[in-house]
């Protein structure tokens, strides 16, 4: 048993986010960033807690992914994270496109196929989630009819 | 499965490193799920593993983060040194390179974790040395004259047999316990790599509960 949802809820440590962050502007100041300084601070936003990181993540990826279309072996591990940020941020289509993109190029990847596996739990919990709370917003909705009813009558009975 | 009822009462964080290729994810996956994979690609970042264990008695979690080897991720993956209770330094006994790097890894380990972050040293891929015609390229000698010298538990291993696998881990959990119990670890502290549940938390708890299934 592996409880791999894990490796979602870990997140970046707010100092090596700066960190990064730091790196990554400092070098967008003087004219060129690395890849690999890109992909450091790519790596980070992408655990952070706030969806605005992970979205500015995502795109630093994207940006990653076009630009290294001579390096297939680190295209892969930008599919990779584009996946897992897509999913924190409960993108879930998104995030399994990536990783049946990825999969397609190396069919036999563990490590993606467990995240794939994470991605499906997570998607199905998330519609349930919402189920519920559809039914909830749908009872509010009775209740709200019902004590109008209620006040309506009590209103009449006067 | 994160937040749900606990059926361990300590969990130990793990890291395993080490350079690219020499078996990190095999030595995990041989211990999580008893299986070898031969054909096992690149880890992209970290890979996790848990299971969970007896030690003395009593259960406990082992949250296990398989590092990437390759260079490229040596940045980001520093951050989970921290807090880690168990660190696994693995190389290949029949790749000199990997075996010559090793005080680099360690002067990373020590330099991110803390004084009470037990240390064990792993050379993989034993199966390889064979009586006729071994590949080793670093005897067992010399590599437990360096493991004693800078006070780290030791076996040589394999990720194909499962030969001393589980002991590496296991051997690890026992010597963070003991610290534990000796209150050379200090469960309070934020990075200890050690959480302790106590077992009125948890909702369905019972003592004599069957060892987990995993
Ligand atoms: N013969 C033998 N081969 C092994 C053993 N452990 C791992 N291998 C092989 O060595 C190769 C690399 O193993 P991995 O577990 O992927 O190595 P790693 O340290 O995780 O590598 P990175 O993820 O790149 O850091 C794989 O092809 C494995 O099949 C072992 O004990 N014996
Ligand atoms: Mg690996």
């Amino acid at each position: 048993m592996t409880d791999t949802e894990d490796l979602l809820n870990e997140t970046v440590l707010p100092e090596d986010l700066k960190k990064y962050e730091k790196v990554y502007h400092e070098q967008l100041h003087g004219g060129s960033v690395t890849r690999q300084a890109q992909f450091n601070y790519a790596w980070c936003l992408v655990r952070s807690k706030f969806p605005v990181d992970i979205r500015k993540g995502i795109i630093l990826l994207e940006e990653l992914f076009r630009s290294a279309a001579d390096a297939e072996d680190e295209r892969r591990d930008y599919l990779y994270y584009l996946a897992l940020g897509n999913c924190r941020i409960k993108e879930f289509s998104a995030a399994l496109q990536y990783t049946s993109a990825f999969l397609e190029i190396e069919p036999g990847n563990a490590q993606v196929k467990t995240l794939e596996e994470v991605i499906r739990k997570k998607m199905e919990k998330a519609e349930i989630q919402e189920g519920i709370k559809g039914i909830a917003i749908i009872s509010g909705v009775v209740l709200a009819l019902g004590s109008i009813v209620g006040l309506g009558m009590a209103l009449s009975k006067k | 499965m994160s937040a749900g009822p606990y059926n361990y009462e300590y969990i130990f964080k793990y890291i395993i490193i080490g350079d690219m290729g020499v078996g990190k994810s095999c030595l995990l996956h041989q211990f999580t799920d008893k299986k070898f994979m031969a054909d096992c690609p690149h880890t992209i970042g970290v890979e996790f593993g848990t299971r969970i264990i007896d030690v003395a008695g009593q259960k406990v979690k082992l949250q296990i983060w398989d590092t990437a080897g390759q260079e490229r991720f040596r940045a980001v993956t520093r951050s989970y040194y921290r807090g880690a209770a168990g660190a696994l330094m693995v190389y290949d006994i029949t790749r000199r390179s990997t075996y010559n790097h090793l005080s680099s890894w360690l002067t990373d380990t020590r330099t991110l974790t803390n004084p009470s972050t037990v240390i064990f040293l792993i050379g993989n891929k034993c199966d390889l040395d064979s009586a006729d015609g071994s590949q080793r390229d670093v005897t067992y000698e010399e590599a437990k004259q360096f493991a004693d010298e800078n006070g780290l538990m030791f076996v040589e291993a394999s990720a194909k047999t499962g030969d001393n696998v589980e002991e590496a881990f296991l051997e690890t959990a026992k010597k963070i316990y003991q610290s534990i119990q000796d209150g050379r670890l200090d469960l309070n502290a934020a990075e200890s790599g050690v959480q302790h549940k106590p077992p009125q938390l948890g909702s369905d708890f019972t003592p004599n509960k069957d060892p987990c299934s995993c």
